[in-house]
C-alpha cells in the first residue's frame, strides 16, 4: 500500500506539471493552484461599408463589401440583412481573399429571396486568425 | 518489499490520475486564442422616393424611319409602330442628379410611368430597353441605328383602351444607373413584332396635363 501511495502521488505531481505547462501559454497558472487569466482578441477594421445590386423585381442579388483592410485578408466576413425590427432578412458569408490596398467580399447567396424594400440594414461579422 | 497488489479500487485511483492529466492538456490546448481577430458592427440604411418628371428632368422624342432625318422632341406625344417597313421607336430618359442619390446608394424600386394617350387597334407587345450611349431630344431615325442598347428590360402588353397609365418596372437599370449615372441613357420603347401597322401614343414631358407625362419614380436606399 504504501508503494502504491507513492506511486499515485507521482502520477498526480506529473499530471500538474502538464497541466500547468500546457495551460501557460494563454492562462496565468499559479504555483499551487489555477487561477484566472485572460487572453486579448483584437479586431482588423473598425467599420464596414455594403452596396447591393438588384434584379428588376426588386430582390437582392448580392452584396458587396468593400474597402475592407488588408489586415483582415483570409478573414470569415458574415452578412446578415437586417429588416424592420431588426429581424434577419437573410445571411451569407464570404471569405476575405488576399489583395493590395484594401478587399471585397460579393456575396450572392442569402438563404432564401430578400426584398430589397425590406431592408433597413446590415449586421456584420468578422473573424478569423 | 513488498508486491503491489491491483484491487479494483487501486485500478480506480489510477484511471482517475490518468484522466486528470489528460484533461489538464486538452484543456489549455482549446484556449490558444491571443492571436485571433473578432469584429462585429452594423450599418443603417436610409430610404426615400423621388419622383421625376417633367421637362427638366426628362427627355423624350421619338423616331421614325418613313423620315430618317426627321426630329420629334418637341411634340406632345410620342408614336410605337411595328410595320416592318415604317416603325417608330420612342425614347425616353430621366436626370436623377435633383435626388441627390450617392453612388453606394440604389433602388429598391423603380416604376417608369407612361400614359397610354391613344390606344392602338389590336393590343400590342412592348418591348422597354435600356440605352447605352447618350442622345437629344434632336435624335432621329438614322442617329437611334448607331446608338448601343442592353438587353431588353422587360415588355408591357397596351391593351387597346387610351386613358390609361403603364407601371413598369426599371428596378434593375435605375440601381445601375445610381451607381454609376454614365451607366445608361434612358430607354427605348419599340415594338418587336415587326408586323401589322397598330400605333401606340404615349403623352410626352410637353404634354400640356402634368398628370399625363412621362414619371419615374424611384424608391431608393442610401
Amino acid at each position: 500500500m504504501k508503494h502504491l501511495s507513492k506511486a499515485l502521488g507521482f502520477a498526480l505531481a506529473v499530471a500538474a506539471t502538464f497541466a500547468a505547462c500546457a495551460a501557460a501559454a494563454t492562462l496565468a497558472i499559479g504555483s499551487t493552484t489555477l487561477s484566472a487569466g485572460n487572453a486579448s482578441v483584437s479586431a482588423c477594421t473598425t467599420s464596414l461599408s455594403a452596396t447591393r445590386n438588384v434584379d428588376n423585381s426588386g430582390n437582392v442579388t448580392q452584396v458587396n463589401v468593400a474597402g475592407i483592410p488588408t489586415a483582415c485578408s483570409g478573414e470569415t466576413l458574415s452578412v446578415t440583412l437586417v429588416g424592420s425590427g431588426n429581424a434577419a432578412l437573410g445571411s451569407g458569408s464570404g471569405t476575405v481573399g488576399s489583395c493590395g490596398t484594401s478587399c471585397s467580399v460579393t456575396i450572392t447567396s442569402f438563404g432564401g429571396t430578400v426584398s430589397a424594400a425590406n431592408v433597413t440594414g446590415y449586421s456584420y461579422g468578422l473573424t478569423g486568425a | 518489499m513488498r508486491r503491489l497488489r491491483l484491487t479494483p479500487r487501486r485500478v480506480a485511483v489510477l484511471l482517475a490520475a490518468t484522466v486528470g492529466l489528460g484533461a489538464g492538456v486538452a484543456y489549455a490546448a482549446t484556449l490558444t486564442v491571443g492571436s485571433w481577430h473578432l469584429w462585429a458592427g452594423s450599418q443603417t440604411l436610409t430610404k426615400g422616393t423621388c419622383t421625376l418628371t417633367g421637362t427638366t428632368q426628362s427627355t423624350d422624342t421619338y423616331v421614325t424611319q418613313a423620315t430618317p432625318n426627321g426630329t420629334n422632341g418637341s411634340g406632345t406625344t410620342m408614336l410605337v409602330r411595328s410595320n416592318s417597313a415604317s416603325q417608330d421607336w420612342s425614347f425616353v430618359s430621366f436626370n436623377l442628379s435633383s435626388c441627390s442619390l450617392p453612388t453606394s446608394g440604389g433602388a429598391d424600386t423603380a416604376t417608369l410611368k407612361l400614359y397610354l394617350y391613344s390606344a392602338p387597334t389590336s393590343n400590342r407587345t412592348l418591348t422597354v430597353t435600356p440605352v447605352l450611349t447618350s442622345w437629344s431630344g434632336t435624335l432621329t431615325w438614322t442617329q437611334a441605328q448607331s446608338l448601343a442598347y442592353g438587353s431588353a428590360t422587360t415588355t408591357f402588353t397596351t391593351g387597346t383602351t387610351a386613358g390609361v397609365t403603364f407601371s413598369i418596372p426599371v428596378t434593375v437599370d435605375v440601381d445601375a444607373l445610381i451607381k454609376n449615372p454614365s451607366a445608361s441613357f434612358g430607354w427605348r420603347i419599340n415594338d418587336t413584332t415587326g408586323s401589322g401597322n397598330a400605333t401606340t401614343t404615349f403623352a410626352t414631358a410637353n404634354n400640356g396635363n402634368a398628370g399625363r407625362r412621362p414619371q419615374l419614380v424611384i424608391n431608393y436606399e442610401k
